[in-house]
């Protein structure tokens, strides 16, 4: 008898087990169909190319084939109907910090030798939760605590991927600056004895940013003689090579135009400061995140031609963005600004296409609101040719919401990437279901 | 009355061996609480009948250990060894010889600074405005911190432990770890391998810059760079100094130098799956001489890990770290993962046929047992697991001619246990360590 109940007892942990690993795993797994897919009768809005009703979408290993409509798939191809819903190009976030271990480096001012893609967390959460809001790739960023920060990253979602599968290559390579209150500590409460870090002022970010761009130019300077010493005919006895610094080296990148700059601003005249410092060094700007006071210089920025990454309607919770208006994105947009809206946040990600669908209430088209969290995202972080619109021969990056996305009151019901099935809100929904009916689930 | 007292004749007759008996036991065990010095000649012993698993071939079912001076002399079939005449034997039948095992990564004898109250207010703000300490400790010798414990030692004993790596256990750039054979309370007669490697951590508990994990790997990089730079500066300037300005003195570069270009081993703390694989970067970007420590998530990069042929020191601890998706869903799954996912670890790499060795890192020695039992019931090889532990770590410390395996000439770090090792009820009961005989045998058995 007691045989028979410790077998009992077995067969009981034995189900448990595969059960709690089975629901344990099922949220981090992906319903792989190996990239291949027909989406069939979706309302698809193309970004680039209008809108197609009752069209379908056929995807070839992670690629886009073909859109149109009636398409048939080669056999095996694993089938999504629509049904009428809307299906567009996943969303991108060009500002944001999710899935990292770690945001400043903010003991020190100047950090660009530091590398966000060094502390990618392939295991955060916030992954997920930005996968159920149609969020296919971020732009995740160093914080803004320093006058120069870090280099970024650009990742794709694959949750249940290993961390190096995520990263995007193709991007812009981009450098973080940032201006203003965060930089110079200005909400910071001081501690007795604990000196304030400089720079304290907006006068000194831009003097202390100046101030390492000329030390970068003595350091590549400083290689330039080296290498023209090591090859010439009679190179020195004893030429030692200068030491290698990778603060410095960074920078050197920047001014060679092999890094982009993103700079975190919110007033006019730092802004104007900075694209004089850009013209002053030669390095290109990628764009200005936040930038609350872009509409009182569209000019500059056309000329610049330097685009902005903004909240659509948040303003006002600091000084500096007192002076924000909710009609800066549409604003700037008309004026011909290239224009994205970003979340910042690991929670407002999953609903990114609710902060474009609000640009529609100050004055831009559906069409032009939904390019704020596409196209126009994709062609600042240098990803145009591969994402950010629904064409023939770009990435199967896609999302199916219940009703127009910039609707208020449409839902994301499916998220793609590269053609494979990353979140599904009807499976997840009947998994859960399946977990708290049956005993030793989570 | 002529009957009793030839009784009581007998009785005592039959007591003189036991008498016998008591006063070589008393003799012995008095012998052994008095540590030898260093200098005294030490006794040669003879381990007779018992179970011998050499780890260099087939176990023996019953065998003879010699042990002279610390080390084995001979080992082999009863039939075969001649027991020296001047040998103290040891009946040792019934129980089973293994090579002591090995640690390669604990924090023992170190002095930890406990905090019993939290600061006052007056505290807290005087420790943060005064300057702060150094925190970075690459020319650290642990070795000079040690304070060997008599009740550590035997409780290691306990576990079947004769040989332990103390790593240091503060900021980035650790300091220098030293090997120890856990023969005294003596640091200079305890040193196996001093210094052995020096230990790398990505931790972020700082004040100071680097105060974040990005930044931590930036710091690395850059002190690497500099120490290939210093050397070659110095390598230049003894050479020739003639049109080259001297370096200037750096102790934190000089302390690198053995490792960074002599490739001296260095050992990476990796506490998660992304700590690997910042590790594997660093290894592969400076061509060093490298080893993964902690790595209870390697099971996660099994397949860079073959790839990169890098040894292991993998902790028995199965706790997930606080980066895993299991810590983040909630104690439950935290929980589940800690005792039905984790565990697999060693089995995994087992399968993957990935070198490693276990240890105790973070563990205390009553969680060891349990943990190890832990991850053979999830797959790894009873076989698998004492190799981890004897064998493996003594390859991968430098030191498998002198230990890991029971063989003559080889240090006699030993341990007779009643019963097969790793199993619940299973006691150690002699301890040899550099043929120190240490015995913990229970009163009445």
């Amino acid at each position: 008898m007691s045989a028979s109940v410790n077998r009992l007892n077995k067969i009981h942990f034995m189900l448990t087990t595969f059960l709690a690993l089975y629901f344990l795993l099922a949220s981090k797994q992906a319903l792989f169909a190996g990239g291949n897919l027909l989406i069939k009768n979706a309302n698809i809005l193309t970004v680039t190319n209008g809108v197609i009703p009752h069209g379908d979408v056929l995807v070839v290993n992670g690629i886009i084939k073909q859109v149109g409509q009636n398409l048939a798939a080669p056999p095996g191809t694993k089938i999504i109907e629509a049904n009428g819903r809307y299906l567009i190009p996943g969303i991108i976030d060009t500002h944001t910090h999710i899935a990292l271990s770690g945001t400043n480096e903010g003991t020190e001012a100047i950090t660009p030798e530091v590398n966000m893609a060094d502390v990618i967390n392939a295991d955060d959460p916030s992954i997920f939760t930005a996968l159920t809001g149609g969020v296919t790739m971020v732009h995740t960023m160093h914080g803004s605590a320093n006058p120069i920060g870090g280099i970024n990253v650009v990742l794709k979602l694959k949750w249940g991927k290993p961390s190096e599968e995520l990263i995007v290559k193709e991007a812009y390579p981009t450098l973080k600056f940032a201006l203003g209150e965060n930089v110079k500590q200005s909400n910071r409460t001081l501690l007795p004895g604990r000196p304030q870090r400089y720079p304290a002022t907006r006068m000194g970010a831009n003097a202390i940013i100046r101030r390492e761009l000329l030390k970068a130019r003595d350091y590549m300077a400083q290689w330039d003689r080296y290498n023209q010493l090591k090859n010439s005919k009679n190179p020195p006895k004893n030429l030692l090579p200068p030491r290698r610094n990778l603060r410095l080296e960074t920078l050197a990148d920047l001014l060679r135009g092999k890094l982009i700059a993103r700079c975190h601003a919110y007033v006019a005249t730092e802004m104007i400061e900075f694209l004089n410092l850009a013209k002053e060094f030669g390095f290109k700007i990628g764009a200005f995140e936040h930038a609350w006071e872009a509409y009182k210089i569209t000019d500059e920025l056309l000329k610049a031609g330097v685009g902005i990454s903004v909240f659509i309607d948040s303003w006002a919770y600091k000084m500096e963005a007192a002076e924000g208006i909710a009609y800066n994105a549409a604003y700037c947009t008309k004026r011909g600004i290239l224009v994205s809206i970003n979340s910042d946040s690991g929670e407002r990600i999953r609903r990114l296409f609710n902060e474009a669908g609000k640009a529609v209430k100050y004055g831009l088209t559906q069409d032009e609101a939904i390019k704020l969290i596409t196209i126009n995202a994709a062609k600042q972080l240098g990803v145009d040719h591969l994402v950010g619109s629904i064409e023939v021969g770009k990435q199967a990056d896609l999302a199916l919401f219940s009703e127009h996305p910039m609707s208020a009151y449409t839902r994301c019901d499916m998220t793609i990437i590269e053609g494979e099935v990353y979140f599904d809100r009807d499976q997840l929904l009947k998994e859960r279901e399946a977990a708290s009916t049956k005993k030793g689930g989570i | 009355m002529d009957r009793q007292l030839k009784l009581h004749k007998q009785g005592f007759n039959r007591m003189i061996p036991v008498v016998l008996l008591l006063a070589v036991i008393l003799s012995f065990v008095s012998g052994l609480r008095a540590t030898p010095a260093s200098d005294e000649v030490k006794p040669a012993y003879a381990l007779v009948n018992c179970r011998i698993y050499t780890m260099s071939g087939q176990p023996i079912e019953k065998g003879t250990i010699v042990i002279r001076d610390g080390l084995i002399e001979t080992v082999g079939p009863v039939e075969k060894i001649t027991v020296p005449p001047d040998a103290e034997v040891i009946e040792a039948s019934g129980l089973n010889a293994y090579p002591g095992l090995i640690s390669a990564h604990t924090n023992l004898f170190l002095e930890v600074k406990e905090q019993t109250q939290p600061p006052s207010p007056e505290e807290f703000l005087t420790a943060y405005t005064q300057p702060s300490e150094p925190q970075e400790f690459p020319d650290l010798l642990i070795f000079k911190e040690i304070k060997p414990k008599k009740q550590t030692i035997e409780s290691y004993h306990k576990a079947g432990f004769t040989t332990v790596v103390v790593v240091p256990n503060r900021g980035i750039f650790q300091g220098q770890s030293v090997v120890l054979n856990l023969n005294s309370e003596n640091p200079n007669q305890m040193v196996l391998k001093q210094p052995w490697a020096l230990h790398l951590n990505f931790t972020t508990e700082r004040g100071l810059y680097p105060s974040s994990l990005m930044g931590t790997v930036a710091f690395i990089r850059q002190k690497l760079y500099d120490t290939q730079h210093y050397a070659l500066h110095l390598q230049k300037y003894n050479s020739s100094p003639l049109f080259l300005k001297r370096p200037e003195y750096d102790p934190f570069l000089e302390a690198l130098v053995p490792f960074v270009v002599e490739k001296k081993p260095v050992v990476f703390q990796c506490n998660n799956q992304e700590d690997i694989k910042r590790a594997l970067r660093l290894v592969n970007e400076f061509r060093l001489n490298a080893i993964l420590t902690g790595c209870n998530e390697a099971w996660r990069v099994a397949g860079q890990l073959k790839a990169a042929k890098i040894p292991l020191l993998v902790t028995l601890d199965f706790r997930p770290p606080t980066t895993s998706i299991y810590s983040q869903q909630g104690e439950a799954t935290r929980k589940k993962a800690e005792t039905e996912i984790y565990p697999a670890n060693p089995a995994t790499l087992f399968k993957e046929k990935i070198n490693f060795a276990l240890t105790t890192f973070g563990l205390s020695e009553s969680s060891f047992l349990k943990n190890l039992q832990a991850a053979i019931k999830a797959g790894l090889p009873a076989e698998a697991a004492l190799k981890a532990l004897t064998v493996e770590p003594a390859r991968i410390l430098g030191l498998d001619k002198q230990l890991g395996s029971l063989e003559p000439g080889k240090i006699a770090n030993i341990i007779l246990t009643k019963g097969e090792l790793f199993d619940e009820k299973t006691k150690v009961v002699r301890v040899f360590v550099d043929g120190i005989v240490f015995s913990y045998e229970e009163k009445g058995q």
